[in-house]
């Protein structure tokens, strides 16, 4: 007695363009390849130029390695660099700055959270700074690498993020996407054929209709294929982040290079100092109505301390998102979602896209019930990141700049209140669902920030003094020795 | 520097098992040196003893506690209990297992259930306790643990126990006085409370005696004394998805040796439970008064035991639901006090671990702290929320139709977010499961398909194994499952070893009085 077979999606039609276009198409085929499911691509005009740079987080080399891509070879075709974290600088105008390190674990003494002990020294008079407890800052601000030139990486309790040049990036994907037997054509969509909310076929500039199962649209913010969708309506976040413009230059390479990128606040924005191995990728976010695009322009060599090289370019900037899968089409990465690449997420938003359809993958090609739960799933992972992003602005202290402090004034998201609330009161960071940021790395932007908690857990006075001095001694000294056994980026990349 | 209004006194309202699992949590993790915890029971007042059967979690309280397994079974007459067996659940004559245990094996991406799915659809073994290995020791009756880690090749064996909930309050009393909890014998008549800020300050015993607090936990039971009474906290009713409101409880005779589960019956207008405990048998009907008079319930009851009732049968009204908020000023409920849920998959317990540990994860400094209640009571909302949807799934899914009751179950509305879960299973054998929520795929997985929700189809990714490949498979986890039990002793020969292992670690602490 076996249930009825009805068809499955056999054909998936990817069209979009960048990092998105081919990510998407090489992570489907890898994964679903084996299952007889056919993954073609229409390639669209790159919005890119030769200033960009993709910024990420420490979960792109998860989705390399199931991509088959190595790190080493990533890092060289791309004159990447693998990095330990950000700086965060000018966000107070009265702190210093802070860096947010990837550190893979918490620290914890007798399973206590290490920094409900150091909120209590902290109380006491103790002078040393939470990020002097973290391996990856150590290692960001020595400018050591966790990994080398070859690729190797040693067991510690860290991981690295990249800069990529995204052009070389966008090549790499392409020709391994190519050499993996995926079907690929360079055209623009001309026009889309609808029954009802489904994607019967598009229709290309070159004349071309191809149909499909699936249709995935990853052509960016235009999301040619999930706007015109029936009822998936944009939900703006503007009233959380005011910038609406990205503005890229390219500045020389710096001389050592730096282990992490350095973000820094100005009256109109954030400007991001991303290191390669040739150059530095400048990337300013900002509100025009302050600031004009010529005045930022005129500005970036004053604000990063660089002379710039090469053109600038700027684009319209929309904050927000649409629900992701309508019909039998799902949006992927800035198609779904426009975030401002704080943080280093763009190409995350693109993965967790990615990863939640993969396990999401319709069991049958019609009647599609897996797109509630994938559109549920993936506003939550969303908000989640979406806050951690609006942490930076809501806690600023850039006083009597009207950019800033709006941001600070602003009615915040209630779960971000209820999480910043909870931490000021204990500094214990409550995670919800679909979490990317772990409580470490909310941890150091709260407390990076300026938000200190008020108090710390009463379990922390059942440890006696003696031992917990001690075990931080032996931490720091731990942390030390370990820092000193790592390579130096400048000697692992820099060289040549 | 010390603040005035920091939390050194703390009294928790009420024994039985909620209070004296808090006692002894808040003894050990916080410690007696730093604060001063009270407890206070009347012996008045008779103790609810809830859920004698728990869930696997148990194992961490215990180890929290850092007391002695063997030592606790044979001091609460506990056995093991490997998960539930439910009869004439998804349909009369029918009987489907809840284990504990992984359903199959990792299979390195989709879950296992997919690719067995796609077994069942190619003709396969439709049994899906064949694939798991404490299904089939319930099935024989055995059991052992099994050393962490399965680098032996084997499944690992999942367990809880089933034990007597009054035995174990009196024993973590002892431990808990041991640690420097003190005990008063007393009534609580009155509380009195801080006319400015609202708070607590004391409760007044019926000999006029008052005892001062900074922070009250209320273990009081259903009727929430200072939960309710004094800081009303209001009460959410789900008697719409879940109609039961009395349970009749009775203990009989042992007739057998005890089986290493718990045993669901559905009957007409609710279900019976049967934990078999060393020494005797818990035997419970939860049921609606709605449907079914309290006097027929008992009398229905009392014929369907397998020994001899050792007392009178007696009667507990209820309403499911959960209180609105935990935790408010200087307050926190822990227990029945905090919300009732029928113990069809022996939460009760759990939920009071879940409270406790909380609690001391967010415990305040100070008499007041607005934003760890709120934290702990969003938190334990979902806790329960996710609790309740699980049980409601049982009633809903269930294809009986023979009774008012059961035709109730079938036509009532379900909460959106089991809504969503059940649309999923059913098109996909998919559950999404977030991860806050205490039951998991494994846990789900068994109950819809054992009430009889047959998904449609499942993940494609399970294709890419060839046949051969996934018959090979399906055989390796078979044979594996196998060597695992049959390596297993008896339950009963077991539980025997292990009492006599027990050792009297508890004792050294001082002598048993």
């Amino acid at each position: 007695m076996s249930p009825p077979m009805r068809p499955r999606v056999e054909q998936v039609l990817v069209v979009g363009r960048d990092a998105a276009v081919w990510l998407s198409a090489l992570a489907l085929h890898k994964a679903l390849a084996r299952t007889g499911v056919k993954v073609r691509v229409v390639e669209m005009p790159s919005l890119l130029t030769p200033a960009d740079v993709y910024s990420a987080v420490p979960s792109l080399g998860a989705l390399h390695s199931l991509l088959g891509l190595e790190e080493a070879a990533v890092l060289e075709a791309t004159r990447g660099l693998p990095v330990l974290g950000q700086r965060f600088a000018n966000w107070s105008k009265s702190k210093a700055p802070f860096v947010h390190g990837y550190d893979t674990h918490r620290i914890t003494l007798n399973d206590i959270d290490f920094l409900q002990f150091w909120v209590k020294a902290r109380g006491e008079g103790m002078k040393v700074e939470l990020d002097d407890f973290s391996l990856a800052v150590a290692a960001a601000k020595q400018g050591k690498s966790a990994v080398s030139r070859d690729g190797d990486r040693a067991e510690l309790p860290l991981s690295s993020g990249y800069h990529l040049d995204a052009r070389a990036y966008v090549d790499l994907l392409r020709r391994t996407a190519l050499q993996a037997g995926i079907e690929g054509r360079g055209a623009d969509v001309g026009s889309v054929q609808r029954d009802g909310d489904r994607i019967v076929s598009v229709t290309l500039t070159d004349g071309m209709t191809v149909q499909a199962d699936l249709f995935i649209d990853a052509s960016g913010p235009a999301a040619v294929l999930a706007s015109g969708a029936p009822d998936a309506p944009f939900e703006s976040w503007r009233q959380w982040f005011s910038a609406d413009r990205i503005l890229v230059a390219e500045a020389p390479r710096l001389k050592p290079l730096p282990a992490f990128s350095q973000i820094a606040a100005f009256p109109a924005g954030w400007v991001g100092l991303y290191p390669l191995k040739d150059r530095t990728a400048l990337v300013a976010v900002y509100d025009s109505r302050t600031m004009s695009d010529q005045a930022v322009l005129d500005a970036l060599p004053v604000l990063t301390g660089l002379p710039l090289t090469g053109e600038a370019a700027v684009e319209d900037f929309h904050p927000g998102a649409r629900p992701p899968w309508t019909g039998n089409c799902i949006a992927i990465g800035p198609a779904a979602v426009s975030l401002e690449p704080l943080d280093a997420i763009q190409l995350h938003l693109i993965h967790t896209g990615l990863s939640n359809l993969i396990a999401l993958f319709p069991a049958e090609a019609e009647a599609l019930p897996e797109a509630e739960a994938y559109n549920r799933a993936m506003a939550s992972h969303l908000a989640n990141i979406r806050d951690f992003l609006i942490t930076h602005y809501a806690l600023n202290k850039r006083f009597d700049e009207p950019v800033w402090d709006r941001a600070r004034d602003m009615m915040l998201p209630e779960k971000l209140q209820a999480r910043l609330r909870v931490f000021a009161a204990r500094g214990r960071v409550p995670l919800y669902d679909d979490e990317s940021f772990q409580q470490q790395n909310w941890a150091q932007i709260l407390i990076g920030h300026g938000l200190i908690p008020a108090s710390y857990d009463p379990m922390v006075d059942t440890v006696p003094v003696e031992e917990q001095m001690g075990k931080v001694r032996g931490l720091l000294s731990r942390i030390a020795e370990e820092v000193q056994l790592m390579p130096v980026l400048d000697t692992e990349f820099g060289a040549g | 520097m010390e603040r005035p209004d920091r939390v050194r006194d703390i009294v928790i309202v009420g024994g039985g098992t909620a209070g004296w699992m808090t006692a002894a949590a808040f003894s050990k993790v916080a410690g007696t040196q730093s604060l001063n915890i009270t407890l206070i029971e009347s012996d008045e007042i008779g103790i609810v003893g809830v859920g004698e059967a728990t869930i696997p979690p148990i194992l961490l309280f215990n180890k929290l506690l850092g007391i002695d397994e063997n030592e606790f079974i044979r001091e609460t007459q506990a056995t093991f209990k490997l998960g539930i067996q439910f009869v004439d659940w998804g349909r009369l004559g029918h009987t489907y297992m809840h284990p504990f245990g992984l359903f199959g094996a990792d299979m390195n991406g989709v879950n296992f259930s997919h690719y067995w799915l796609r077994s069942v659809a190619e003709g396969g073994d439709p049994d899906n306790h064949h694939f798991v290995a404490e299904a089939e020791a319930m099935r024989l009756n055995r059991f052992a643990r099994t050393p962490p880690g399965g680098a032996d090749g084997m499944p690992r064996i999942n367990y809880a126990f089933q034990f007597d909930a009054s035995l174990y309050a009196a024993w973590l009393r002892k431990y808990a006085e041991k640690r420097g909890v003190v005990r008063r014998e007393g009534k609580i008549i009155s509380a009195n409370r801080d006319g400015e800020t609202g708070l607590i300050r004391s409760v007044t015993l019926s000999d006029g005696r008052e005892v001062a607090g900074d922070f009250f936990i209320d273990c009081s039971g259903f009727r929430g004394l200072l939960i309710e009474q004094e800081m009303q906290a209001g009460y959410d009713d789900w008697t719409q998805w879940l109609p039961a409101n009395r349970a009749v409880a009775v203990p009989c005779e042992r007739v057998e040796n005890p089986v290493p589960y718990t045993r669901s019956t559905a009957h007409e207008s609710g279900w019976q439970w049967r934990i078999p405990l060393q020494h005797r048998t818990g035997n419970g009907y939860v049921f609606s008064d709605a449907f079914i008079s309290e006097d027929q319930a008992t009398a229905d009851l009392l014929s369907r035991l397998d020994g001899a009732p050792q007392a009178e049968p007696r009667v507990l009204r209820f309403v499911t639901g959960r209180r609105r908020k935990g935790w408010i000023g200087n307050v926190a409920a822990i227990g029945l006090s905090s919300g009732f849920l029928e113990p069809l998959e022996s939460t009760s317990i759990h939920l009071i671990q879940t409270a406790i540990s909380k609690l001391l994860a967010l415990f305040p400094h100070a008499r007041r702290d607005d934003a760890m209640a709120d934290q702990f009571n969003r938190e334990m909302d979902q806790q329960y929320e996710g609790v309740r949807d699980f049980i409601i799934a049982h009633y809903k899914v269930s294809t009986r139709d023979d009774t008012p009751f059961w035709r109730h179950c079938r036509d009532m509305p379900v909460p959106d977010s089991l809504a969503a879960k059940l649309e999923l299973f059913r098109a996909r054998g998919e559950v999404m499961v977030e991860n806050h929520e205490l039951f998991r795929e494994t846990n789900w997985f068994p109950i819809l398909y054992g009430q009889g929700l047959m998904p449609e189809g499942y993940h494609p990714l399970a294709d890419v194994l060839s046949d051969d490949d996934l018959r090979l498979r399906l055989s390796q986890i078979r044979a594996a499952i196998k060597a695992r039990v049959d390596g297993l002793p008896s339950h009963d020969a077991y539980l025997r070893q292990c009492v006599a292992a027990a050792t009297n670690r508890f004792g050294t602490l001082g002598a048993r009085p």
